[in-house]
């Protein structure tokens, strides 16, 4: 008893010492019968299931290049992910999923591609993947997109639209093609005549769209657009040559089915918007390129002749605002705001410079970036954008504003002690989905390098994350952000839809590159179930999705003694004091020890016994379920 | 916040452990000394750039002193070498990027277009103050300072905000020594001054500062160890102080007397003070395994890291083994005659001696020669042309290629399902798989599992280097000498493995543009056509600083491996060292745009040239640990298949 009074004393006055960095023990000991305070910490309400592995499952193709169709493995690189419901609700619905890359393939086709299935939600709450007989006589489960036979290949299927108001698909063709060469790849043994697009004979365009049927392109030029597909037959129904060739990655239809955003992935990428004559028939209509310092409707047309080919040219000579890479185009049905992420570029000066001389403009946050990096412009090769951020555009006003920056940026975000466990670089895809009736962004991010405190200090691995953010929180930070923890280790999740019914978010992830077991050490779509458990109003420490989750976790240090709240959604202890901690498993060992935070990720903590102990000693006993 | 404050009530009081503490105030007390140095040694760089600055400009001006500018750039390389442990390891892609990285072209990474960087920082300015006519690049000298001082103030506003801990201070150390070995005492840094012993020693200057701090606290916990230490700081020191020719300095008495013990030691420093390790912060696998006691022990890399795998899997043997019978066994071919032994025989090395690889049906050769697989694992692409970044996704290459396996995975699973021996076998290795026991996926893994296990680390020259036996030839010593110095084959073939994953990361392969001919011939040399890198299929590599790019493989077991090169032009170690010093196809009068081997002739002496090859030699493992199955699985409704040859008829 009188050590113990001692060490009270001690401990004291080590609190006193700031920034003290405790070591702790390799192990942990307690006095005979000591009982520490038991945290249990339940069962996560979401569960995961698989669903599609690239390379591994069989997909069924058509006859293509004069080979009968058949099965082969699908292809990989997943990338963008859509949902079309099934409106005689016999099932849930498709799934479609992009391929992204440009690769020979004798049974698929070459260029990308894209695989669909079909879907229903079996009696224990799961997925389940239906067979299916198609009009073109395919029977399976895992269908190839036929593009070959239909509008020709389509290459680097990036993201996409998946239509909100009918689930209508399109694919994204991303990375621009700038001659035959280019995509047809090199001659490999496999493929003497090329690796990539084999077939470059000129391509006669068989089109709906006014203007372009019957009209020859270069093999190249007929790359580079949105393309509609038919998820229910697996085949492609046109190429939108109306809406222009770009290097597209996002997309978004607007509730009147009139309206598309668009989004593409360069520097400069144009902001654009096409407007259908007739809601639902995308092929007669205007295109337009966003300009934020027009004054009125910040809109301008492209739609001189020759444009739809030279979409760029024509938005720079109309003075159309650049901004750093667009990716994903997101749409809140509730308010109708459009959101899209501009993942940025480490330094973008060389490459918007002439587009800047030739009559484009710099976005106004990139001209106040460049003012306080102290550079002449956002021309300037010193300017650097290396976390990219999150634009929101006002429908209303025609206003693009930024929702979130990206960052560590250390001296204002995030909070020393949410840091590594909060941060934002380069996001990329991004959805939007309810969970109990609140809209909430779903961001992921791409890294474009791990300089700068986009992956925490001491590791070295490139670490893509998953965030959720409430639209409801006014002027988000990135303090505000929801690590969602069940995705493979080293995998960059590229895209996310949610199921009609609210349920479940269905997930693709693209080369996982740690040690994870099979299958997430490959391409997959994965779902993540169990959305409509998650009850807002509850209030407490449990749900990170309450409204005001920001403050209820917020660091007590009021509060003298340790507290610790464990949440079995995020998988995630928060505590009522910044602190060093560690955790000790079962046998006393240390686990894991974490610096000068309020909240620790254990995820990937085995079901069992722990001790949880912070910089002052106070020691807690953590049931994991 | 009812809710809270009904959780609050519950609350135990606080209990305080006996035995729960180290004695902090040491411990933070050294950690504050050690962030102070590190703000300090920043703050010394920034000064000794804009006095560089100042000495540029001047040299703009008139027609100034050379040697005040290459003073200028030496003391600022070695006050950036202080610290550079530290910037390192907290952001090796930024040092890289703009401050110290190669002084070739590199791509912009992570976007949808190739777009080629110049390179800059401290590396250039180092070849160019050092190059025979610095006078004319004046103007390209003060905009590369300008630059690096813009770069080297991002990163020191970046770094002075990271939270050190502990761990962070020992990783950087013990990484620091790898970086020193591999990096710096190959002059592989100082392109230009090749003042790298210096160097060597200002680096470990920075290290040992950063370890005095913690003197105190090691004192107190172990003065056995803290004497030690100080010992071996002394030593090092005065050794670096005694031997300062680049050329004669021994690099390999260095290593065993000095930087390999060290590295040893602050293992267990860092372990004898209880602080946390790598893992115990975040589960992310690492190339290096931290716990490793030498940077020549088996254990050294993590060979499940670059495959992919956790090799501590208890299923890991029955997939090896596994992978082993698929890999001998020619039922994977179209025509039942090839196997992947075809090419890759363990007695070579798991080469087959030939130029070129016999293609399929004999008719004509594959397109390269057949490299090793023993400690190919170590990479992060593979094939010559770096075409396929996953180990388990390289046999898809090699199953559809008309020339060699002819067939694709759906005719492989068919046929593997008709035996009911290998059926049980993918049962017992891919247990709870279900409907992928047999599948793309398991036959893949299996065969990767196999390659990752082709490992060996136990040549004769392992074996000195870890003391496990006394002597070695004074030809091999010599030869590592001048393989890791005047010969600058350590800079792109880097040690322990001798291939070219760059240290002290271990994390990417390099590949190197080396003008090798198309045949055998100094005279008349014939350019060869094969676009290697550039033409790989990868749209991120279609880049002209990738034509006639190729892997740098492992020179390990190179005895074994002959004819070498992508294209087998050259018979002999012999002759490749001669290609070496002749400054690659430069050096013969074939100029390639982008060739990244120094042009100029290394003017190694006969005997030199001979001492190298004896250091290769005494690279050679021993191979009759990878042993041919005895017998493969039959196929009980295909008595024609069971003839079939072990390892296949090629």
């Amino acid at each position: 008893m009188t050590k113990r009074n001692v060490l009270f004393f001690a401990l004291i006055l080590l609190c006193i010492g700031a920034n003290a960095q405790t070591i702790f023990n390799e192990e942990i000991s307690m006095p005979e019968g000591f009982v520490p305070e038991e945290i249990v910490l339940p069962p996560s309400p979401l569960t995961t299931q698989v669903l599609f592995v690239g390379g591994t499952d069989m997909v069924q193709t058509t006859a293509t290049y004069g080979n009968a169709a058949g099965e082969t493995p699908a292809k990989e690189w997943h990338d963008f992910i859509g949902f079309t419901p099934d409106e005689t609700n016999e099932s849930l619905g498709w799934i479609s999923i992009n391929h992204e890359r440009i690769t020979a393939d004798d049974m698929i086709g070459d260029g990308g591609g894209m695989t669909v299935f079909k879907v229903a939600r079996a009696n224990d709450g799961t997925l389940e993947i239906l067979d299916q007989t198609l009009e073109d006589g395919r029977s399976g489960q895992f269908f190839n997109v036929d593009f070959v036979n239909t509008v020709g290949e389509t290459g680097m299927n990036c993201g996409g639209i998946s239509s909100g108001v009918d689930g209508r698909i399109w694919t994204a063709e991303e990375w621009f093609r700038t001659s035959n060469a280019s995509i047809n790849g090199s001659a490999t043994e496999e493929y003497p005549n090329g690796s990539g697009v084999r077939d470059t004979a000129d391509f006669v365009v068989s089109s709906d769209i006014a203007g372009w049927n019957g009209r020859t392109l270069e093999k190249y030029e007929n790359f580079n657009y949105m393309v509609e597909i038919d998820p229910r037959e697996a085949k492609a129904i046109r190429k939108q040559y109306n809406w222009g060739r770009q290097p597209f990655e996002g997309g978004a239809i607007a509730p009147d089915n009139r309206i598309v955003y668009l989004g593409p992935d360069s520097t400069p990428g144009f902001f654009g918007m096409f407007v259908a004559n007739t809601p639902g028939d995308f092929t007669k209509g205007t295109l337009f390129a966003y300009k934020h310092d027009k004054p009125g409707w910040k809109w301008v047309p492209i739609w001189e002749d020759g444009s739809m080919l030279a979409h760029s040219d024509f938005a720079v000579a109309k003075g159309a605002t650049m901004f750093n890479r667009i990716e994903w185009v997101a749409l809140d049905p509730a308010d109708n705001f459009v959101y899209f992420t501009a993942t940025g570029r480490d330094n973008p000066g060389s490459r918007w410079a002439d587009e800047d001389e030739d009559g484009a403009v710099h976005n106004p946050n990139s001209m106040a970036r460049a003012q306080a990096q102290g550079v002449s412009s956002p021309n300037d090769a010193d300017y650097t954008d290396y976390y990219g951020r999150i634009w929101k555009y006002d429908p209303r006003t025609s206003e693009c504003t930024v929702l979130l920056e990206g960052g560590p940026f250390f001296a204002d975000s995030p909070a020393e002690a949410d840091y590594p466990e909060k941060h934002l670089s380069n996001p990329d895809g991004l959805s939007i989905m309810q969970i109990d009736g609140q809209s909430f962004l779903v961001i992921q991010e791409d890294l474009n390098g791990t300089t700068n405190g986009r992956v925490p200090a001491g590791v070295s691995n490139r670490t893509c994350e998953l965030y959720l953010l409430n639209l409801s929180i006014e002027n988000p930070t990135i303090d505000d952000l929801i690590r969602l923890t069940a995705v493979p280790r080293g995998a960059e999740v590229t895209g996310s839809i949610q199921t009609p019914d609210g349920n479940t978010l269905l997930v693709n992830v693209q080369h996982p590159s740690s040690d994870n077991p099979f299958p997430y050490n490959h391409s997959l779509t994965f779902a993540i179930h169990g959305f409509n458990t998650i009850d807002l109003d509850e209030e407490t420490f449990n749900n990170p999705f309450a409204f005001n989750i920001a403050e209820d976790t917020a660091v007590d240090e009021s509060k003298e003694e340790f507290s610790v709240y464990p949440n079995p959604t995020t998988r995630t202890i928060f505590m009522n004091q910044a602190t060093d901690v560690a955790l000790f498993d079962a046998n006393g060992k240390r686990v894991l020890v974490q610096r000068n935070v309020t909240q620790i990720d254990v995820s990937r903590l085995a079901k069992g016994t722990y001790y949880i102990q912070n910089a002052a000693g106070t020691v807690k006993k953590l049931i994991v379920q | 916040m009812k809710n809270k404050l009904i959780v609050c009530c519950f609350l135990l009081v606080a209990f305080i452990l006996l035995n729960g503490f180290q004695p902090k105030d040491k411990a933070t007390q050294a950690l504050e000394q050690v962030k102070q140095q590190f703000q300090n040694g920043m703050s010394t760089v920034v000064t000794s750039i804009e006095a560089l600055e100042q000495v540029a400009i001047n040299f703009q001006n008139t027609p100034y002193d050379i040697e005040v500018l290459q003073q200028a750039i030496i003391n600022t390389r070695l006050d950036y070498k202080k610290i550079e442990y530290f910037h390192a390891y907290f952001d090796e892609e930024s040092i890289l990027q703009s401050i110290n990285g190669a002084p070739i072209p590199k791509l912009e990474k992570y976007i949808p277009e190739v777009v080629t960087i110049q390179p800059s920082g401290l590396q250039v300015l180092d070849e160019i103050i050092f190059s025979d006519d610095p006078f004319q690049q004046k103007e390209e000298i003060i905009e590369l300072v300008k630059k690096l001082k813009t770069n080297y103030q991002d990163v020191q506003r970046y770094q002075s905000a990271i939270k050190i801990t502990h761990r962070h201070v020992f990783e950087s150390i013990r990484q620091g020594f790898i970086r020193v070995f591999t990096l710096g005492l190959t002059g592989f840094d100082t392109p230009g001054s090749v003042n790298a012993i210096a160097e060597a020693k200002a680096s470990l200057q920075g290290a040992y500062e950063a370890y005095k701090a913690y003197t105190p606290l090691v004192t107190e916990k172990s003065v056995g160890l803290a004497i030690v230490l100080d010992a071996h700081i002394e030593s090092t020191l005065k050794y670096l102080n005694d031997h300062q020719d680049f050329e004669t300095f021994d690099r390999l008495h260095f290593l065993k007397k000095f930087l390999d013990p060290q590295y040893q030691l602050f293992y267990e420093l860092h372990k004898e003070l209880s602080v946390e390790f790598t893992e115990e912060v975040n589960d992310l696998p690492t190339a290096v395994n931290y716990h490793s006691t030498s940077i020549f022990a088996a254990d050294f890399l993590n060979a499940g890291y670059y495959a992919n795998m956790d090799m501590s899997d208890p299923l890991m043997d029955d997939r090896i083994e596994l992978g082993r019978l698929l890999f001998f066994d020619p039922i994977l071919s179209s025509n039942n005659e090839r196997a992947c032994a075809s090419c890759h025989q363990p007695e070579k090395a798991f080469t087959d001696g030939l130029v070129k690889s016999t293609a399929t049906d004999f008719k004509g050769t594959v397109k390269r020669n057949s490299p090793t697989l023993v400690n190919s694992v170590y990479s992060d692409k593979y094939f010559w042309d770096l075409r396929e970044n996953r180990l388990d996704k390289q046999m898809l290459h090699v199953i559809k290629n008309k020339h060699e396996f002819n067939t694709d995975y759906i005719q492989i699973i068919d046929k593997l399902k008709q035996s009911s021996v290998y059926d049980s076998l993918f049962m017992e290795a891919y247990p709870t798989l279900k409907n992928y026991t047999l599948s793309t996926h398991t036959i893949s893994n299996a065969l990767a599992a196999y390659v990752t296990s082709l490992t060996d680390f136990n040549s004769p020259f392992d074996q000195y280097v870890r003391g496990e036996i006394a002597t070695i030839d004074p030809s091999v010593i010599r030869g590592f000498n001048l393989f890791m110095g005047k010969a600058v084959c350590g800079t792109c073939h880097f040690a322990p493995v001798f291939n070219g994953t760059v240290p002290p990361f271990y994390k990417e392969s390099e590949s190197e543009v080396l003008a090798v001919p198309m045949a055998n011939d100094t005279i008349n040399v014939m350019p060869d056509t094969d676009l290697g890198r550039h033409a790989n299929q990868l749209p991120t590599d279609k880049a002209d600083i990738y034509k006639h790019s190729f892997k740098t493989v492992t020179v390990r077991n190179a005895a074994l491996t002959a004819p070498y090169m992508h294209n087998g032009v050259y018979n002999t170690l012999e002759e490749v060292v001669d290609f070496y010093n002749r400054g690659g196809g430069a050096g013969m009068g074939w100029k390639l745009a982008h060739q990244t081997l120094p042009f100029d002739n290394l003017e190694l002496t006969t005997d030199e040239q001979a001492d190298i090859v004896a250091f290769l030699e005494s690279l050679t493992g021993d191979m009759s640990t990878f042993t041919v199955p005895d017998r493969l699985p039959i196929f009980e409704n295909k008595p024609e298949w069971n003839d079939r040859v072990i390892g296949g008829q090629y």
